[in-house]
């Protein structure tokens, strides 16, 4: 149970240093206004990001 | 022109690698032991010929290309997030309960992060929103970053002779970390021409770098088991005692 507990805190403080570096990183909008985003690949990146999804109608 | 010459050559050789790795490691008489390097190296492959494909049908920047690159790019992560596994794997080779740890680690940090993505998604629906495989990608990718140098370290710890690992755990770091350090410049430049310019270029050229890096790993130095000193470190016999 100790060890369950231990290992739940680390992987939880993985993620979280996880996505604070992407946060400081990658989080700023780009001077097009959209977050810049990493990949992996030796191809050219799109300048193009995927279109949002579209928004729930009430 | 020198600009699409520059992602062109960077694309082949890309290609060229990958392919010649794939041919190597199936020929090589421990593919066993490589499994997950040849998954990973299967999947940029086949994700590269799709990509290749997309962008001389539809051209770079058409929305059908974007659509093609970061959908691939989300079962790249994936496959990555599982070689990390694998080189988690073989580094505790020889230690069963340091390795029952690392893999509850493992599957608590994946669900983790589609928890966390899942959160970030909701909660900026409707604003600044990209659909939640991209979300869940970014995050496992910097996830992957942080697993890998965790690992790097581990090795250092446990004292690992397998030369082999430590440069492939090199060259994924290359892989995730460069793309990162050049995002932290572009920050730090206020997005100054430069920057953009090489941000651009950074992601091809650390798969490349990548590519480079296994190639030496997997041709030219040769493959050892594992093997620990009696020492251990005591955070990890603390945390895999019973």
């Amino acid at each position: 149970m100790k060890n369950l507990v231990v290992t739940l805190l680390l992987a939880l403080l993985v993620v979280l240093t996880a996505v604070s570096v992407r946060r400081m990183v990658a989080g700023n909008a780009t001077s097009t206004g959209s977050p810049a985003l990493v990949a992996i690949g030796a191809d050219p990146v799109p300048p193009l990001l995927p279109p949002p999804p579209p928004k729930p109608s009430n | 022109m020198s600009n699409n010459l520059i992602s062109y050559l960077l694309q082949y050789a890309g290609i060229l690698l990958e392919a010649c790795l794939v041919i190597y490691v199936a020929r090589s008489p421990r593919r066993g032991q490589l499994a997950g390097v040849s998954l990973y190296l299967s999947c940029l492959l086949g994700t590269a010929l799709g990509r290749g494909f997309a962008l001389g049908t539809y051209g770079w920047r058409s929305p059908q290309y974007s659509y093609v690159y970061w959908t691939t790019d989300f079962l790249l992560v994936i496959s990555a997030f599982l070689l990390v596994c694998h080189f988690f794997r073989r580094a505790c080779l020889s230690q069963d309960k340091l390795w029952g740890f690392v893999r509850l680690l493992l599957c608590f940090s994946f669900v983790l992060v589609a928890g966390i993505s899942g959160v970030s998604f909701v909660s900026h629906y409707g604003g600044l929103s990209l659909p939640y495989v991209v979300e869940f990608s970014q995050d496992l990718y910097f996830t992957c970053l942080v697993l890998n140098t965790l690992l790097y370290l581990m090795l250092q710890q446990i004292r690992s002779i397998d030369d082999q690992l430590g440069l492939l755990v090199c060259g994924v770091g290359i892989q995730f970390a460069g793309p990162t350090a050049t995002m932290a410049l572009y920050h730090l430049t206020t997005g100054q021409r430069f920057s953009a310019a090489l941000t651009s270029y950074m992601i091809p050229m650390c798969t490349v770098g990548m590519l480079v890096v296994w190639a030496y790993a997997l041709v030219y130095v040769s493959d050892r088991d594992t093997k620990v000193t009696p020492r251990r470190n005591p955070v990890l016999a603390e945390v895999t005692a019973d």
